[in-house]
């Protein structure tokens, strides 16, 4: 939920970036989630949206379902949460154990210039458990933070972690630029996932690369 | 098993679909109902080679699509015209952008087979609004038998690195 004196998003990204398993993979929405991101902590595992709005949480599902065995974070914000609330019920019912989303709740449509929310006020941790995600949590502080990501609560599925974030509305200029094919074929290289071998060298199929 | 072009045009379709998805090595489906869909999800969802996600809204299945696709797997998706319509932001800025090569399997509703009236209007702006959003698409051949279509619209998609549509009549797709 939203508190009165709230962290930052770097106060939280320092968090991430400090505790992250080596393994993972991280995704992250449009606007400053992006942008500060890679000014922290860019890496070949890391998925950029700059645009999209509200579909980072579903495209990190799919991935988390492709790849089982390495650790998924998604980065989200509370209004494009509320775009596709429906992605809520879908990971709810895949339950996949090793996706990690972090809300971004400031309350705002900060990457659109701080535009109000159709409903600030909302317990996202409480709505993310009622479409059946058990394992959500609201947190304040990044020491909660740090806690939260270093204990795993009992159970299956995603975790949920509601971030109550201050606004952020001046945008960070990336260091990198960030053409989505080249962001695509990095992460996907950096995974070393199968290649798709054309028809003229004899493929058409998916082949992976020893 | 069956192989490239073996298919018989008389055989039954929506088996067909299935088992080229299999034999083209597809290991995710993400779909969201259309009554033509229902029984060939069933299947799909009873085969231990395929995972199959049901998606609550079709701009969500494609994210969904993307995602595995992205980590490495070949990816199809089972949606009804409808969904094509009400997927365009998404299709654009994400699948289109990124330039991820998926399977779209797509039941044509409103197309002139189409008892249901009520589809009518969506039938009739399918193929001008895919032609609008830039999606690659067909309309299956219902003379000609269906796995060459759907390894032909599957290669399309990875060799030209985008979404490629195909559009199916009931006889396609309906167990």
């Amino acid at each position: 939920m939203v508190s009165a004196k709230r962290p930052s998003r770097a106060d939280y990204y320092r968090v991430l970036a400090d505790n992250l398993p080596k393994d993972a993979l991280v995704v992250t929405c449009l606007g400053n989630a992006s942008y500060l991101w890679s000014a922290m902590h860019h890496m070949p595992e890391n998925f950029y949206f700059e645009d999209a709005m509200g579909l980072a949480l579903p495209l990190a599902l799919g991935l988390a379902v492709a790849q089982p065995t390495r650790p998924v974070f998604v980065v989200e914000g509370d209004g494009a949460l509320m775009m596709h609330m429906g992605s809520l019920v879908t990971i709810g019912a895949v339950a996949p154990k090793n996706l990690t989303v972090l809300l971004i709740q400031n309350g705002l449509h900060a990457a659109s210039g701080g535009q109000p929310l159709t409903n600030a006020s909302l317990d996202l941790a409480q709505l993310a458990r009622a479409a059946g995600i058990p394992r959500a949590e609201n947190v304040a502080t990044p020491e909660a933070f740090a806690s939260a990501l270093g204990t795993a609560p009992a159970g299956d599925g995603a975790r949920f972690l509601v971030l109550s974030t201050e606004p952020d509305i001046e945008v960070v200029k990336p260091p990198i630029a960030f053409d989505p094919v080249m962001t695509k074929q990095r992460f996907m290289t950096g995974l070393n996932v199968p290649r798709y071998i054309p028809t003229l060298f004899g493929g058409g199929h998916l082949e992976q690369k020893t | 098993m069956v192989t490239s072009g073996e298919q018989s045009a008389t055989a039954h379709r929506p088996s067909e679909i299935l088992e080229t998805l299999k034999r083209l090595g597809f290991g995710v489906a993400i779909a969201v109902p259309d009554s033509w869909l229902g029984e060939v999800l069933v299947r799909v969802e009873r085969d231990t080679d395929i995972k199959l996600i049901r998606a609550t809204h079709e701009e969500e299945a494609l994210a969904i699509a993307c995602g595995a696709r992205l980590g490495g797997v070949r990816t199809a998706m089972f949606v009804q015209n409808a969904g094509l319509l009400s997927m365009g932001a998404g299709m654009v800025s994400l699948a289109q952008r990124y330039q991820f090569p998926l399977l779209m399997l797509v039941s044509y509703r409103g197309a002139i087979d189409d008892p249901v009236f009520y589809h009518v209007p969506k039938g009739r702006v399918t193929e001008p609004v895919l032609k609008g959003i830039g999606l690659a698409h067909a309309v299956a051949d219902r003379h000609r038998a269906i796995g060459p279509q759907v390894e032909a619209a599957a290669t399309y998609a990875e060799e030209a690195s985008c979404p490629f549509a195909l559009l199916l009549s009931r006889e396609d797709i309906q167990w």
